[in-house]
């Protein structure tokens, strides 16, 4: 079996590497079936393992030695155990279907061949991530995900937006990271190991305010990966990359990073209750606060961005409340119908040459059947109606918040869940039906590639089916993560999910009801609250204005200011010091034979007073 | 009565004297005798200790200067008038060639 | 095998004299075939290098001036074996990418007589010899910096010169001192470096002789606020000699900590490690906030070694097995990274002859394979996992948070400011339209540039990927001298840091 947990780990690898070497050509297409294929062969490895680890349990492989100094010891090793494995299954299969779409969408652009290299190595990075039997393998593939999400969001990099866009998501990221890292060096110190299961099986002996500092370290490494408040404005920049990027990093996989960090953790997690639900306040408020920035943008991309966020919180909610399964079979769902609504966003780009305020599309049904389908089927999905895939993860989540007590929590889930349908049926009505308004820019859309549709197909079937699976999942993965029970008494249950269900349902139809009739009146767009709204809060500008600008001052400040006028001057003021003072004292050697005797005489009258007054302290 | 201390006076006021004269004097024949000035109160110090101390030791070094002072007042007159005859002046200002 | 030592160190030089004779076209031929069989020879002593020996091997010892106790005395130790490897191979390498052509002759000559004094540096184990050979290698730099500099270069190579030798002066007393208290404790003369560890000194007495050696490796390293001399002399230094300055003389500072300060002074090296360690924070955000705020690319990476270099301080000073390891290691990588930013930089000085970012952008179009090599290396210097740059770093912060995590959460932040003002200059220069005309037309790397990156770009994943060879010998000498410290500590303050800091899990 080792050998499919090196295909499945090693095959982007391969892939990435040799596709590099053409990456300075002119577009090949034989790259991006290559790569297609070398991911599909991950993809196999993957199922593979998954029923193997279905029958036989936990693969645990060691690969060999990387670190060792002191005490500590690293080695690359691997383990393909419940969660693991459904992680590779989830990444693998996405990103196969992207890898293909991506044949089509990139298909005129000039770096054809470097995409496909980043996208294999970004797969490559983000298995590492999940197939890591310790914190520092993790740690890897964490940074090779944000290193991979660089190249990608940066990929146009002649856009100064895309390079700005790029740096600010790897810059945040770092900040995140060193959280984690501090995390992972307290770990050591404590336990001396990273090997997780060293960890999880001697981490309930600590002290409990120690397991609680490592917990909240891994959650700051978390909330950067995962694009929590505060350092959440990068996922939204991030949209600069390719379509097919924002489908798999910045929606399916990459972004889910974090709740998987929490999940694997769950052993520290459970331990610390009060920070997991400090984690599930922050998801809560994630899921409105992203859900409410999406209801007023009209951007194409952003929109489903928020609407990422605000899922991801969703799942930290379940991870945080310590329903490790539900936040998992959130983040696998999610994975499938956030990638299609993703892709089919892309068939949209290509058809309007690139725009993406959707205020100027409306209509595109008629030209765009499929796509239209697909995308409609991923929003329910994502509103969460029954019986889409959707409807059966985040319904859970709700039912936890209940069933913990955290009735608040469940209350902004709740208008979540109708902000949600709200903002994916106003893109679908503004895309897909209405107005043409893009006939005024003189654009004539068209379909996808047949191919790029025949891709999609499975992840729609996902979006559409995935929930039925809710307990051969809850079977499967519960032999590794502690199970988790909703007690909640059979009435209040279906009353819940009515509820959930009727906001949801009245979210898409108010949607429907207003923009089939034209949308909202233009004096809306003059209150406080949409300028709110639709500059987020005003955070990008505060951290412009708060933390970018002053940095910089600083740094000129330190450089011009301190470094050359107080250090280098002072270090230079020695210099002139003993410069000058030779210069001035250079005109004691005036050559002329009196002065000299006159100096002399002075030598001899300082030296005779040595001589007289001076005497050695004994 | 005459004591050590009067001749260490007179000695120490030689010396000034000359010393004086070495830091004053632009003229080299005129350092010259400065010079033989301070030569000549230490002379004075050297025979007045020795005569107080009973030691002919400061009386023989006080002959053993004359003989240095009469041998270096030789040669540097004779370089003195080398010079002279050279640039028509013993002045020390015109001797200022290794300047820093 | 027996003389191996000698062979390498004086090689370069006897090699360096033939130059002279060699004929003016073919110097650079010959230039390079030196530096690559003493490479060679550095390969051939790490091969017969026992790796299961923590102490000094290889050792040759003749006795010089006895009555006094100096001597010719030379060994390797896993701690120095590869900073010698390390010296000779961007030796190598910047002889392979030189491309100056004015008085190229005199110039190669210079850079060989410079490895001698590097590689005796590491090497030499006698003291009074190994000052000297300290002292030497400013020669052939002020050298280098004074003549094949840009604008300003004899103001900054007098600076280098002299900063760095008054700096030194007070080593030399600090060394003559030990000398006196070894003759004063045992009754005889010795210089000898493993003589002087057996000695066990009085705090009062440590603490002056840690303060006199340690200004001379607080300038070498640099650290702050000792440090303006490095941005000037990278500045106005040759391509060739900000590589061999950045990956080489700057090891010599905190080599000399390893070698020096920790082990002869182990009290005193624990009673100032806080202030220490506040000026390696210093020198870790101080250097990456004025690396921020440049213009010159060449300074952006000049004053990153500043930051890069407190962390190797701090590492040094966390007293553990793991943080001293990582710092050794921080050396190598760093020295290979920004060596190879600074041939990138001049790689980009000879078509365009600028280095201000501002007149760049864009030119990751015109230069896709230059790009992609500083892309990589910049991910080195900001040390992304699987680099090189990543192990040293993480290794040197793993110790230091057991000594104290808030102040390695500071010098942590680090890695975050290493991100912004690296991705910054990338950004700048790379990213982006292009706005001049001139770059429009730029030259990829060329074959030589290329002979001379690949290596190091390999070094960089191959150390990344399996560092255990190198790390595993250096950890064996590492913990070697640990133990001698904490034998020889007079106070047991510094014996109960020294064994909290080296444990897993314990006291809170």
């Amino acid at each position: 079996m080792e050998k499919y947990v090196y295909i499945a780990l090693f095959a982007p690898l391969l892939s990435s590497l040799f596709v590099a070497l053409f990456a300075t050509r002119p577009k090949i297409l034989f790259m991006g079936i290559l790569a297609s294929l070398l991911i599909g062969a991950s993809m196999i490895s993957s199922f593979i393992l998954l029923f193997y680890v279905n029958a036989h349990g936990a693969l645990h492989v060691k690969m060999m030695d990387w670190i060792s100094a002191g005490n500590l010891e690293i080695p690359f090793g691997f383990v393909v155990d419940q969660v693991s494995v459904i992680m590779m299954v989830t990444v693998t299969f996405v990103s196969t279907i992207i890898h293909v779409y991506s044949i089509g969408y990139m298909d005129h652009d000039k770096s054809f061949n470097r995409f496909f290299s980043y996208l294999s190595a970004f797969v490559f990075s983000m298995l590492i991530l999940v197939m890591s039997d310790n914190f520092v393998g993790l740690f890897i593939g964490w940074e090779g995900v944000g290193l991979c999400s660089w190249l990608l969001i940066g990929f146009w990099y002649h856009k100064p937006s895309a390079a700005w866009a790029a740096n600010e998501a790897f810059i945040m990221n770092r900040i995140a990271d060193l959280g984690m890292l501090m995390g992972l060096f307290l770990i050591y110190w404590q336990i001396g190991s990273f090997q997780y299961d060293i960890v999880f099986a001697s981490i309930k002996f600590l002290d409990i305010s120690i397991v609680t500092t490592i917990g909240i370290f891994l959650f700051i490494g978390a909330m950067g990966k995962s694009a929590q408040f505060p350092l959440h404005t990068w996922l939204a920049d991030a949209m600069e990359g390719p379509t097919p990027v924002s489908a798999l990093i910045h929606a399916a996989t990459m972004v889910t990073a974090g709740v998987y960090l929490v999940i694997r953790c769950g052993d520290i997690y459970s331990l610390i209750p009060h920070i997991g639900f400090a984690i599930a306040s922050l998801g809560a408020f994630v899921a409105v606060f992203a859900a409410s920035m999406a209801l007023v943008n009209n951007d194409l991309k952003r929109i489903i961005a928020y609407s990422t966020l605000s899922q991801l919180g969703y799942m930290f909610v379940a991870a945080g409340l310590g329903a490790y399964w539900i936040a998992l079979f959130h983040l696998m769902t999610h994975a499938f119908f956030k990638s299609l609504l993703f892709l089919g966003a892309g068939n949209v780009m290509h058809a309007m040459h690139d725009e993406l305020n959707i205020k100027k599309m409306g209509g595109l049904y008629g030209s765009m059947k499929a796509t239209a389908i697909l995308m409609s089927v991923a929003s329910v999905a994502l509103a969460g109606i029954y019986p889409f895939a959707g409807f059966f993860s985040k319904d859970m989540i709700l039912e936890v918040a209940f069933n913990e007590g955290a009735y608040f929590l469940w209350f902004a889930l709740f208008i979540g869940a109708g902000m949600t349908a709200f903002y994916s049926f106003r893109l679908v009505m503004l895309v897909f039906f209405g107005e043409k308004e893009h006939t005024k820019y003189g654009i004539h859309p068209h379909e996808a590639q047949p191919f790029v549709i025949y891709a999609l197909m499975p992840l729609g079937l996902l979006a559409v089916i995935a929930g039925f699976f809710e307990h051969a999942f809850r079977g499967f993965v519960t032999k590794l993560l502690t199970n988790y029970d909703i007690q909640i008494a059979h009435g209040t249950e279906v009353l819940l999910i009515a509820a959930t269900l009727g906001i949801a349902i009245s979210g898409i139809s108010f949607a429907i009801y207003m923009y089939s009739r034209g949308g909202f009146s233009k004096t809306l767009e003059n209150r406080f609250c949409y300028k709110l709204l639709i500059n987020q809060y005003f955070i990008p500008k505060l951290y412009e204005l708060y933390i970018m600008k002053p940095f910089g001052a600083i740094s000129n400040f330190l450089w011009q200011k301190i470094d050359v006028k107080i250090i280098d001057f002072s270090v230079d003021m020695v210099a002139k010091i003993l410069y000058t003072s030779g210069e001035k004292s250079r005109k004691m050697q005036s050559g002329n034979l009196s002065d000299m005797l006159r100096w002399m005489v002075v030598g001899i009258v300082i030296l005779l007073a040595v001589a007289i007054f001076y005497r050695p302290i004994v | 009565m005459i004591t050590l201390t009067h001749y260490l006076v007179l000695s120490g006021i030689l010396f000034s004297i000359g010393l004086a004269g070495v830091m004053r004097r632009t003229n080299l024949l005129m350092l010259f005798f400065s010079t033989e000035i301070l030569l000549n109160a230490v002379n004075v110090g050297f025979v007045a200790v020795s005569k107080y101390y009973g030691d002919l030791t400061g009386q023989m070094f006080a002959f053993f200067i004359i003989a240095v002072a009469a041998s270096e007042a030789a040669v540097g007159l004779g370089l003195l008038i080398l010079w002279y005859k050279r640039n028509g002046s013993v002045d020390l200002t015109s001797l200022q060639m290794m300047k820093g | 095998m027996d003389h191996i030592l000698s062979l390498i160190i004086f090689f370069p030089f006897v090699a360096g004299l033939f130059g002279f004779l060699v004929n003016k076209d073919s110097v650079r031929a010959y230039g390079i075939s030196v530096s690559a069989i003493e490479f060679l020879l550095t390969l051939v002593l790490w091969v017969g290098f026992d790796s299961s020996n923590a102490g000094y091997q290889f050792v040759e010892y003749t006795a010089l001036i006895p009555s006094f106790g100096m001597s010719y005395y030379l060994g390797v130790d896993g701690i120095s074996l590869f900073l010698v490897i390390l010296t000779s191979l961007m030796t190598m390498i910047s002889l392979i990418a030189l491309n100056i052509e004015k008085d190229a002759k005199n110039l190669i000559i210079s850079v060989l007589f410079l490895e001698m004094t590097m590689v005796g540096v590491f090497l030499i184990l006698d003291v009074i010899l190994f000052y000297s050979f300290w002292e030497l290698s400013l020669v052939p730099m002020l050298y280098i910096i004074g003549a094949w500099g840009s604008a300003r270069r004899v103001y900054a190579a007098i600076k280098f010169f002299l900063y760095t030798f008054a700096g030194s002066v007070l080593m030399l007393v600090g060394i003559l001192y030990m000398g006196f208290l070894y003759h004063e404790a045992t009754g005889i003369w010795s210089f000898a470096l493993p003589d002087w560890y057996l000695l066990q000194i009085p705090l009062q007495m440590q603490l002056w002789l840690f303060g006199a050696f340690f200004l001379a490796f607080a300038i070498k390293v640099p650290m702050f606020p000792f440090h303006t001399w490095l941005p000037y002399a990278h500045g106005q230094a040759p391509t060739i000699g900000s590589i061999i300055l950045a990956a080489v003389l700057l090891k010599m500072g905190s080599y000399g900590f390893v070698r020096f300060s920790l082990p002869l002074f182990p009290d005193a090296s624990v009673y100032f490690l806080m202030p220490i360690a506040i000026i390696a924070i210093i020198m870790v955000i101080y250097g990456a906030m004025v690396a921020y705020a440049q213009e010159d690319m060449k300074q952006v990476i000049a004053y990153s070694s500043i930051s890069h270099m407190g962390i190797v301080v701090l590492g040094t000073f966390a007293m553990n097995a793991e943080g001293i390891t990582g710092s050794i290691f921080l050396m190598l990588s760093h020295g290979i990274v920004s060596g190879a930013l600074f041939m990138l930089v001049g790689v980009i000085y000879d078509r365009r002859h600028t280095k201000l970012m501002s007149e760049f952008g864009g030119i990751a179009s015109v230069m896709p394979n230059f790009a992609t090599i500083y892309g990589i290396m910049l991910m080195a210097s900001v040390g992304l996992p699987l680099s090189v740059g990543f192990v040293g770093e993480f290794l040197s912060l793993v110790g230091f948070y057991k000594v104290n995590w808030v102040m390695t959460l500071m010098a942590g932040s680090g890695i975050i400011l290493g991100a912004v003002y690296m991705l910054n200059l990338y950004k700048k220069s790379f990213f982006g339209p292009i706005t001049h005309e001139e770059n429009r037309t730029l030259k990829d790397l060329n074959g030589k540039e290329l002979t001379a990156l690949i290596p190091l770009v390999a070094l960089v994943v191959i150390l990344g990927v399996f560092p255990k060879p190198v790390l595993s010998t250096i950890d064996m000498s590492v913990k070697k001298m640990l133990s001698l410290m904490e034998q020889k500590a007079v106070e047991n303050d510094t014996r109960d840091l020294i064994i909290n800091v080296n444990s897993i899990g314990g006291k809170r």
